[in-house]
């Protein structure tokens, strides 16, 4: 009974912070915008409803739409929740999205293959690509002691420049305009889910699938729990007998595996060719995404969704009112403050529900053993 | 000066804590003004509670305490400080990158021109109480620098400029070399006859023989005196610090032993503070047995348990585990072998409090083939796992996934019991295993003890509870100072009063009699 | 390449782009080390730069003073720092994703805020003019000694602000009762506790200082080193900062050489991408790459004197 109270609390918590989140962005809105009642429409149902003359229905490519743009979050929350839950604040995953986009383009350049294994293969390369550099902060972490969090954030801007060296030097397509490589074969592309310009690729389909794997791997299996627990305890993982060292390099490796997947999906899905010019920004949003899943896989395409969702409507309400769209980093952060705030809302409520909780087991051992004598 | 004035009195003292546990009961504690006064008792006798009482850092459920022939209510360290009172703890509170001036000044910083430290006059300050209490510092080195004795200088010297009048100091020697602990004593006799009070928390004999007037004894949270030191013997101390009100009684089968399974050979540690807490200890454990571990804790119980679990590695000697080396090895190598540990410190190694009954349950089994379809977990099997132990262990609780936080200490250690006895252990290391747990669960632990024993286990036992270590033992030996001072193949024969002498080190043994334990040949 | 690149590094020209480059990261810096004394870890810091570069163009556009705009972008840095320190102190959302919150308002929230304020998007470009820059200072005599004049004289006053904080700040550190407090809080926060000291002021002050430092960086930014705020200005300052800072082995004057050597860095790539035949991007990475070298021989280093301390200790067991 006390176990969804608890539960209850927990929820009712990130409720109110998103909804203080949204509070903070609806203040903005009003203090900058000319219509302000307009763009939280545009905000708040836009990205689904469409209105024309006054009767509003159901838009489905908008839909679409938001479930492309979920592709690669969904791949970058993943990997964030893996490296995560071993308390390690690895923040690569930006850099590593890029390199695999690039990767993967490559091999769907100039790897030549006539089946629609042509994808696959582009994808696995960027996938391994990703994993193999992620072993750099890891290692350090492990043998050295090295921060984490700084070694991944000077990583992330190796990936860029690199990248873009390789781009610009050895690797574009002087034929046109802006700098991009030449397009990709046709079998490496990866098809459309829907018709419609929504950009709905199977990819989406690959990255549910993952969902269910990472969720089957971080909760089903020996090496997801080994993750868990060193995250939860070290010193009690390391005298329970596990291998602490190897197992953090592991769950960082992943990351970086989940992250090139995503960005070689993303790169093969939605363009012909690889034209990034700068970080993408996908590894801040699954670190987000993260946070709102708690960590847990299977929370990860719903907090992908929402994320997804706010950031249409923010789109929305930059082209059809004056608000700017980068409105979403507004609302993120604010999703960010409240939502991983331990003491929000918690204050003397928690620790009630604790006591009680002790006082009762308390009770009926007591009683246990008064009966037993 | 008046010698005999009382100035601290402490009168019908209760402290009763949340879970139950009363840490004094009705202590009556008075101390002169002038002298030098000793608090003594074992672990867990109730001093340190009483003197953080004293200190400010707790607060009596029931009594009162009179400072100066005035009652006070001591509520935080600021007002026993205001009252005179400093306290030197057990471990230092002191910053290491900053000078000793520095750390003595901290909070009441001398300034000039406004806005800068005047550490010209900091150094002045520390240099004159310094001389005039002859605690020799070197108030320019920084703190991480400097020895440990030096270290308390320090302390000693914070509290004095703080106005203190009443120094109570808390285990003082225990990180002490015998050289500075010889010069700690001048300079408190020195302090002594300047008239300050200082009150000595220590359970070491010989040095309370040394430099007290008078000593206060307690045991069990309750006073069994105060005596003139000069006229009680050094037994007689013993007999009153060391003894149980009631025996207790645990049903068991006589042991029948049979193999060596732990060998342990000349294990020395020196730790980082020089002290020399393991000497050559040499000892052996065979199937079949309980062998006690003995002993006032700090005489290397916890340095020896960390060795056998890899925990620590010994600057010499050798251990193993059925003929294989467990030095320095890797915990999961060490499991391995059959050894399991219940850890004194079961918050950090024992559990994962935010992680699930299960799943602490099967921290060390979860790679089994059992318990995996290829690289799936087989969730029938764990559950199944979890709820045998559960249901075999007793644990009380709402189910397996409930979080293990939430339960109370007993069915904590319930959680660790069943995992460590369950994985079929050859050698079971339990450390402490019934500290600070209710009742219920404190004789369910013994039982299944001596239920493992009795199958063909080895177990060591290190407790510092007395009658668990004389009456659930078969054997024990007793530590004190680093080495063995004594082996009883036979616990069932042992009276309180021998094992207070040889735990107080009022004896010890001959080689050849500690020898036995070894059972070579 | 090589010749015309040594020529231009040798020039007083190049010494002084260092210098002035150096200047912003510094400043980060200093603030990365402030909070790690107390005990923070601030990595806000490169969204306290954003907001606080766009608060100082604002500011001084409205006063039509340079002063109140340099003093408006400190002022909004404190706020920040607050902030931080509000959440992660009082409501516990741990210190690294309150920085990664204040860096996401940072990157995108300004260009908001602008649009919000001034009606503009992206930069600032209109606001601008030369009246409400900082303004540079040449100094007397030193200006006329030949070479060294031209490296030292004609920066601009928060140049000479940046390396005069290191001065300030070890000062502060190492002098102060309050730097003093800071200290012992950050390592062992029970001493601190145990004689008054109020662990949480500290905190929040050393945070506020932190913030303090990093809006004068995004001061220097905004008003003097572009001329104008954009949305793309900050450029990773703030990270590369803590990474001087790691370096730094946390002390003023360390810090200071390693926000030097990734100034030089920047310089370097700034001169070489001008030239024939020589990626910049490849150049680019140079202070990312010797950040993680650094680290590593600085972890590196700190292993081996462990395992020399436990070597010496079995050494003297072995003699007794």
């Amino acid at each position: 009974m006390k176990g969804k109270r608890m539960l209850m609390f927990e929820l009712v918590r990130g409720a109110a912070a998103i909804a203080l989140a949204l509070a903070v962005g609806t203040i903005f809105i009003f203090l900058s915008s000319d219509e302000p009642l307009n763009a939280l429409r545009y905000l708040l149902i836009g990205p689904l409803v469409s209105l024309k003359n006054g009767v509003a229905s159901f838009n489905t490519q908008g839909l679409y739409t938001i479930l492309a743009a979920m592709i690669p979050t969904i791949f970058t929350g993943l990997a964030v929740c893996v490296m995560f839950s071993s308390n390690q604040f690895n923040l690569a995953g930006e850099g590593i999205v890029m390199v695999g986009g690039f990767v993967a383009a490559l091999c769907g350049i100039y790897v030549h293959m006539n089946t629609g294994w042509h994808a696959v293969f582009c994808v696995l390369v960027a996938a391994i690509v990703g994993g193999i550099i992620m072993l750099i902060p890891a290692l350090l972490k492990v043998k050295l002691g090295a921060s984490e969090m700084v070694t991944s954030l000077m990583l992330n801007y190796i990936c860029m420049y690199v990248v873009l060296h390789f781009l610009n030097y050895n690797f574009a397509d002087r034929s046109k305009g802006s700098t991009q490589t030449y397009a990709f074969d046709a079998t490496a592309k990866i098809p459309s889910l829907v018709s419609g310009g929504s950009k709905l690729t199977w990819g989406f389909v690959v990255a549910l699938v993952f969902v269910v794997i990472v969720g089957l791997f971080m909760y089903r299996t020996r090496w997801g729990y080994a993750i868990r627990m060193i995250g939860i305890n070290q010193a009690f993982s390391k005298y329970s007998g596990m291998k602490v060292g190897g197992t953090i390099v592991l769950s960082q490796v992943i990351g970086g595996v989940l992250s090139g997947m995503g960005g070689g999906i993303e790169v093969l899905g939605r363009y012909s060719t690889f034209l990034w010019k700068e970080l993408p920004g996908y590894g801040w949003t699954g670190i987000t995404i993260a946070i709102l899943a708690k960590n847990n896989p299977l929370l990860v395409p719903l907090a992908a969704f929402f994320i997804a969702y706010l950031n249409k409507g923010c789109q929305l309400m930059a082209t059809y009112c004056d608000v700017p769209s980068e409105m979403i980093d507004i609302i993120q952060a604010a999703i960010f403050l409240f939502f991983a705030a331990e003491q929000f809302l918690s204050g003397y409520r928690q620790k009630i529900v604790v006591k009680n909780t002790r006082a009762d087991l308390a009770k009926e051992s007591a009683g246990l053993e008064g009966g037993a004598k | 000066m008046e010698q005999n004035e009382t100035i601290v009195q402490m009168k019908g003292i209760t402290k009763v804590y949340p879970n139950g546990i009363a840490a004094n009961q009705e202590v009556d504690f008075s101390v002169r003004r002038g002298e030098i006064h000793a608090l003594m008792g074992e672990n867990g006798a109730g001093k340190s509670t009483l003197m953080k009482m004293l200190f400010g850092l707790e607060q009596p459920t029931e009594g009162e305490i009179i400072i100066n022939g005035e009652k006070v209510q001591l509520t935080s360290p600021t007002v026993a400080i205001a009252h005179g009172i400093g306290m030197v703890h057990q471990h230092f509170m002191l910053v290491p990158s900053l000078t000793v001036a520095e750390n003595i000044v901290l909070g009441m910083v001398p300034k000039k021109s406004g806005m800068l430290i005047d550490y010209k006059k900091a150094l002045e300050i520390t240099k004159e109480y310094s001389e005039k209490f002859n605690l020799a510092v070197n108030p320019d080195a920084k703190v991480m620098d400097i020895p440990v004795g030096m270290k308390q200088k320090v302390e000693i010297l914070k509290a004095l400029i703080r106005g203190a009048k009443i120094l109570i100091l808390d285990e003082p020697t225990a990180v002490l070399t015998t050289q500075e602990t010889t010069e700690l004593f001048k300079e408190l006799i020195h302090l002594k006859e300047q008239g300050y009070t200082i009150i000595f928390i220590s359970h070491k004999l010989n040095e309370i023989k040394q430099i007290t007037d008078r000593l206060t004894i307690m045991r069990g949270g309750k006073t069994m005196g105060v005596f003139e030191t000069a006229s009680i013997t050094e037994q007689e101390i013993s007999r009153l610090m060391v003894g149980r009100d009631v025996v207790l009684d645990v049903e068991k089968d006589a042991p029948h032993p049979t193999d060596v399974v732990l060998r342990v050979q000349g294990l020395r540690y020196t730790n980082e503070w020089n002290k020399r807490m393991l000497d050559g200890i040499s000892f052996a454990v065979r199937k079949g047995e309980i062998l006690g571990v003995a002993g006032v804790e700090g005489n290397g119980q916890r340095e020896l348990v960390d060795m056998l679990f890899g925990l620590n590695t010994p600057d010499e000697g050798a251990a193993s585990v059925d003929g294989e080396d467990i030095v320095g090895k890797p915990q999961y190598r060490i499991r391995r072998l059959g050894v399991s540990l219940v850890p004194e410190d079961r918050m950090t190694y024992g559990i994962a409090e935010g992680a699930s009954i299960e799943e602490n349950v099967i921290s060390d089994r979860f790679t089994e083939k059992r318990f995996n379809h290829g690289p799936l977990f087989n969730m029938k099997a764990i559950h199944a796992e979890s709820d045998r132990l559960i249901s075999d262990y007793t644990v009380l609780c709402k189910s397996r996934r409930q979080k293990v936080k939430m339960l109370s200490g007993g069915n904590i250690q319930k959680v660790v019991v069943a995992r460590e006895f369950s994985s079929d252990p050859t050698l079971i290391i339990a450390d402490q295993p019934t500290r600070g747990i209710d009742v219920g669960a404190t004789e369910f632990i013994r039982k299944k003890l001596v239920d493992l024993s009795r199958a063909g286990a080895a177990v060591l036992l290190v407790s510092a509870d007395l009658n668990e270590v004389m009456e659930l033992s078969d054997s024990l030996i007793v530590l004190y100072g680093g080495k063995i001072a004594a082996y009883f193949e036979d616990t069932s024969e042992l009276d309180d009063v021998v094992m207070g002498e040889y735990m107080l080190g009022l004896k010890r043994q001959s080689d050849e009699e500690i020898g036995r334990v070894c059972h070579e040949g | 390449m090589w010749g015309q690149l040594l020529d231009t590094i040798f020039k007083a020209e190049f010494l002084f782009s260092v210098i002035r480059i150096t200047a912003p990261i510094l400043f980060a810096a200093l603030g990365a080390l402030i909070a790690e004394k107390a005990g923070v870890i601030n990595i806000g810091l490169e969204g306290i730069m954003m907001i606080s570069a766009l608060f100082g163009v604002l500011f001084s556009y409205w006063t039509q003073s340079w002063l109140i705009g340099v003093v408006g972008a400190l002022i909004v840095g404190v706020l920040l720092g607050l902030l931080m320190g509000f959440f992660s102190l009082k409501l516990k959302t741990d210190i690294i994703l309150a920085g990664i919150a204040v860096n996401m308002m940072g990157s995108g929230g300004t260009i908001f805020l602008l649009y919000m304020f001034t009606g503009m998007r992206g930069n600032t470009g209109a606001l601008v003019s030369p009246n409400i820059l900082i303004p540079t200072v040449n100094i007397p005599l030193i200006q006329d000694i030949p070479i060294v004049g031209e490296i030292l004289s004609g920066h601009s006053v928060l140049t000479y602000v940046a390396f005069l904080a290191v001065y300030l700040i070890w000062v502060l550190l190492y002098k102060t009762p309050l730097g003093l407090n800071i200290r012992a809080v950050g390592e062992n926060p029970n001493a601190a506790s145990s004689v008054g000291v109020s662990v949480l002021k500290m905190k929040y002050i050393a945070i506020a200082i932190s913030g303090a430092l990093a809006g004068l960086g995004g001061a220097f930014m905004s008003m003097y080193y572009s001329q104008g705020w954009n949305s793309g200005m900050v450029a990773g300052r703030g990270f590369i900062a803590l990474a001087a800072e790691a370096m730094g082995r946390c002390e003023p004057v360390g810090t200071m050489l390693s926000s030097l050597l990734f100034g030089l860095a920047q310089a370097l790539r700034t001169k070489v991408s001008g030239l024939q035949g020589v990626s910049s991007y490849l150049v680019s990475v140079i202070p990312y790459v010797v950040t993680i070298l650094g680290l590593v021989i600085y972890a590196a280093s700190t292993l081996k004197k462990v395992k020399k301390h436990r070597a010496k200790k079995a050494q003297l067991e072995v003699q007794k």
